[in-house]
């Protein structure tokens, strides 16, 4: 990278279904703290960069009432629609360009405004798939899930282990949705069938949530705090569309990850990342996004599962916030992985840190079956 | 008739529809402070401790001092217009309101012209948008001093204020 | 040390009000390999895709998830983004930054509108949804029908605009004849560029004039069409472009601040601060801080060109003088004399503009483009008749307070 980058500050709501709160009142909230995490003022702002969909959001151009929660009132902005993460993607290549120094990056979801997973149907092939009108992204998951177990031998055992360690991981998070310290496999496997093999605690939940981050570049980083988590590198890459894709692998999110790691210099993921937080919005991608990320061989994920290395205490700790099986507030996602991962580095996780973190990986996505990823390495000071 | 059409001049059009109709938003509680107001023919606007900036109706945040604006300011039902349109007039079948013709309902009278303004009420910093009654359209001009017109019997609802009109 | 980023190629469509003999995927990539074709450039030297659209208008979600696999996007990155009518604006200068910031070489913008897939025109329905969350909420507190009627009756969009208009007319004395004049002069330069949507040889202000009021001081013949096309532009780092174009459109500066809404209502039916929509502080900002990082110091002697997005008449003459391309309430004087013609002093919208093409997502990333053509020399019959070495493209979008400034140039150089 051509410049050093780093985050700032950091924000985030309680995520919850149906929240009392309106989309501005959320929004503005998570922004005011971020700044203040940052310990800098809205006037030192370059640039604003918002994510959200006019889908989601119910609204025509989504972000166009929100240009004065954000902060972003006589300020160079954008918004880039989708997960946080693309939208940070963007902020970091403006500050890579140079013209930038300083910028905060929103994202938000409100679930309850719109059923999300009706939103994935609209993002069908108009043509043909929507025409059916059997697919969305739980079908399409089911689909893959199916896929996926059958060719690597996963049982929905694995499935429901995967979710338990997220969701008891979630149970330490205050920010995190799901409140279920207690759930067992027995429970995720008799929960509510949606597309079998998906059962409802194999699903992220419908959240209504944001978060805010701010970025800085190198010199301002240095002086904005002692504990700057550098961005070490990054990959964005998205897929064919369903048809035209083996939706049992997670081709672009492995590109992506291998772009992120040639730039950060990570040769041996498994051993050189601390902690990795990802987007699993079901159960079994947990397991693929492990094998995309080279934590594993292929058709390995469900060892790391079964071993429990990818619990918290585990050698190769991931989703220690509980993921997205903890919350889900749709274009937020990606960007509270960021956070979480960030948190980690800087010991901010509480109840849910890993011990000595240097280096984190954290992973967005967007579409049907992750058809679109976004890859971060962090590093703290000392990596 | 089997699937396949024998032409095909253009590429098909294939009929879809987009429902939008289960939107949930969340509203804020301030606008029930502005219909509370309107009950006792007061009109409250939302006033910004940082910048000094009355906003009328409240709006809930300032962009500029990026802080909720807290407080509250009645200010006076006397304003300035600062800008003004003057629709032709209104015709039978040229313009359909949620789904229903606003001159065949009576609502507007055939020929009768609609005056959108902005004005700009003694005390607040802010155009606030409504429409122009009782005056004769060729006299509209920008600085024209007006005042509130009041529903007959205020509910605590929007349509309390029913426009402006010349003072 | 900045990266010097160039635009090596453009292609477009023919703008028309329906394609019907195409689908959106086929329609935006024959503008994609147009840009190709154009920039000699292969899909497999593209490393990153900028794509925008409003969404709602063609009723499909992230159309660049199922549309992607027709412009060669899988195995790249590709951003969406989508700011309303500065849509095209964000793209091409999210483009730039895609490769300014060094993380790619290649990047492919490409933005579009198909308003005919909607049933009702987007332009209507699409930008009414703007405010939708708004209304409801309104409507629960006991909306005035007759206040809703005023607001159909003005239409949403033009509504902001016809206000804005009016500030314009009173704060700067010019009226209705010089809207005529800018929509005639749309017309008659959108007939020299084959890609345009409404072209009228020889219109004249009379022309114009001789159609329906819509609400004073707006006329149907003062209105943009709502159009289907797209338009794409190749950008590339500084060793490719030298390599491919003869003559590279440079990025010199660019710049979007936003305002605080501009009229209307903010989030939730709240008023707004802002007393005189065409005051637009944010692109007065904008145009600062893009002339600055391209080294201009005045405007008014060294742009040669400008696109302004002008889907209403009053709006080019408002933001040319936004832009410092004329003294404040000055710019319907110099329309007067012929100085925005083609081959005036200041051409303003050579191509015909937004007022004679509106392809909403696309249109500001047309400004981009057009600008660029000029500057390349390629804009063909509505090239303008002298050496083009900085052009200023501009957007606008939102309830008026979104702004995009790009400003071109035929050397890297500040
Ligand atoms: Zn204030």
């Amino acid at each position: 990278m051509i410049r050093r980058v780093a985050i700032v500050g950091y924000a985030q709501s309680h995520h919850q279904h149906n929240m009392q709160k309106t989309r501005e009142d959320m929004v503005f909230e998570v922004c005011k703290e971020a700044l203040h995490h940052a310990g800098i003022l809205r006037e030192e702002l370059d640039t604003v960069i918002t994510a959200s969909t006019d889908f989601l959001d119910g609204r025509t151009i989504s972000s166009v009432f929100l240009s004065m929660a954000v902060g972003a009132f006589l300020k160079d902005e954008s918004k880039v629609e989708e997960d946080g993460t693309f939208a940070l993607y963007y902020a970091l290549m403006r500050i890579l360009a140079g013209t930038h120094d300083v910028a905060l990056v929103e994202a938000h979801t409100q679930g309850s405004t719109f059923n999300p997973h009706q939103v994935t149907f609209y993002t069908l092939d108009p043509l043909f798939d929507r025409q059916i009108g059997v697919l969305n992204d739980i079908a399409a998951a089911a689909l893959q899930a199916r896929m996926y177990m059958n060719r690597y031998s996963v049982s929905e055992e694995h499935l429901a282990m995967a979710a338990v360690k997220n969701i008891t991981n979630a149970a330490e998070n205050p920010c995190a949705h799901r409140k279920m310290p207690d759930v067992s496999v027995e429970e995720v496997m008799s929960s509510k069938v949606f597309y079998d093999p998906i059962r409802e605690l194999m699903m992220s939940p419908i959240s209504d949530g944001a978060c805010a981050l701010i970025l800085a570049s190198e010199e301002r980083a240095k002086e904005i705090t002692d504990k700057p988590v550098w961005i070490e590198g990054v990959g964005s890459c998205q897929d064919a569309y369903l048809r035209d894709r083996n939706i049992q692998n997670l081709d672009s999110l492995q590109m992506a990850a291998r772009t992120a790691y040639k730039m950060a210099g990570v040769k041996e993921p498994f051993s050189e990342l601390d902690v990795a937080e990802v987007s699993e919005k079901f159960a079994h991608e947990e397991l693929m996004i492990y094998e995309a990320l080279g934590l594993c061989q292929e058709g390995q994920g469900k060892n790391l599962i079964e071993r429990g290395t990818t619990r918290r205490d585990g050698e190769m700790p991931v989703n220690p916030s509980g993921g997205a099986l903890g919350a889900d507030p749709v274009c937020a996602t990606g960007l509270i992985r960021v956070i979480e991962a960030a948190k980690q580095i800087r010991g901010e996780a509480g109840g849910y840190q890993v011990p000595d973190v240097r280096r984190a990986l954290a992973h967005g996505q967007f579409g049907i079956c992750a058809q679109k990823n976004a890859i971060f390495i962090l590093g703290g000071n000392g990596s | 008739m089997g699937y396949v059409k024998e032409e095909r001049p253009t590429t098909i059009s294939v009929e879809g529809t987009w429902n939008i109709g289960s939107y949930h938003y969340k509203g804020s509680k301030l606008m029930e402070e502005y219909v509370k107001g309107l009950k006792q023919k007061k009109l409250i606007g939302s006033f910004c401790p940082g910048c000094g900036k009355v906003i009328v109706p409240p709006r809930n945040l300032c962009g500029r001092c990026h802080r909720i604006m807290d407080r509250r300011k009645i200010v006076s039902n006397r304003g300035t217009i600062t800008c003004f349109i003057v629709t032709p007039p209104m015709e039978k079948g040229k313009l359909k309101v949620l789904g229903m013709d606003p001159v065949e309902t009576g609502l507007i009278k055939e020929g009768e012209v609609v005056i959108p303004v902005f004005v700009k009420f003694d005390g607040s910093d802010s155009n606030t948008d409504t429409i122009l009654l009782n005056v004769d359209p060729k006299a509209v001009h920008i600085g024209m001093r007006v005042k509130v017109l009041w529903a007959k019997e205020p509910q605590g609802a929007l349509s309390d204020f029913e426009g402006v009109e010349p003072v | 040390m900045r990266r010097n980023v160039a635009i090596i190629g453009c292609g477009q469509t023919k703008h028309t009000s329906k394609r019907r003999d195409v689908n959106i995927a086929e329609m935006v990539s024959e503008a994609v390999y147009n840009a190709l074709e154009d920039a000699q450039v292969s899909l497999r030297e593209v490393d990153a895709f900028v794509v925008g659209n409003m969404q709602g208008f063609g009723g499909i979600a992230q159309p660049e998830q199922w549309l992607g696999d027709s412009i060669g996007a899988p195995g790249k990155s590709v951003i969406r983004i989508a700011t309303g009518g500065t849509t095209g604006g964000s793209v091409g200068q999210g483009a730039y930054y895609t490769v300014a910031s060094g993380l790619h070489d290649v990047a492919v913008a490409v933005a579009w509108e198909k308003h005919s897939d909607s049933r009702e025109a987007g332009a209507t329905t699409g930008l009414l949804h703007v405010g939708l969350g708004n209304f409801f909420h309104a409507a629960s507190y006991g909306l005035s029908l007759k206040n809703l009627v005023a607001t159909s009756a003005v239409g949403a969009a033009a509504g902001v605009a016809v206000f804005q208009a009016v500030f314009y007319m009173h704060r700067s004395g010019c009226s209705i004849e010089h809207f005529d004049m800018v929509a005639a002069k749309a017309r008659r330069n959108a007939a020299k560029n084959k890609y345009a949507h409404l072209q009228w040889p020889g219109c004249t202000p009379e022309d114009i004039a001789r159609t329906e009021i819509i609400a004073y001081p707006f006329r149907y013949g003062h209105i943009c069409p709502a159009s289907d096309g797209a338009s794409a532009i190749v950008v590339a780092e500084e060793n490719l472009a030298r390599k491919k174009a003869r003559q590279p459109a440079w990025f010199k500066g660019l710049a979007a601040f936003s305002d605080e809404e501009n009229s209307l209502q903010s989030e939730n039916f709240g008023g707004v601060g802002v007393l005189d929509p065409s005051e637009q502080k944010g692109c007065w900002m904008s145009a600062t801080k893009a002339y600055k990082m391209a080294g201009i110091k005045d405007p008014q002697k060294e742009i040669d060109v400008a696109e302004v997005y002008q889907p209403f008449p009053s709006q080019e003459l408002i933001f040319a003088e936004r832009l410092g391309l004329f003294d404040e309430g000055t710019a319907w004087m110099a329309l007067e004399k012929g100085e925005t013609d083609i081959d005036g002093r200041m051409p303003l919208d050579p191509s015909g503009g937004v007022n004679a093409t509106n392809a909403i997502g696309s249109t500001a990333l047309q400004r981009i483009l057009e600008c660029a053509l000029q500057i390349m020399g390629k804009a063909e019959e509505h090239q303008v008749p002298r050496k083009v070495s900085n052009a200023v493209a501009h957007g606008w979008g939102g309830v008026t307070n979104y702004i995009t400034v790009t400003v071109l140039g035929d050397s890297p150089g500040r």
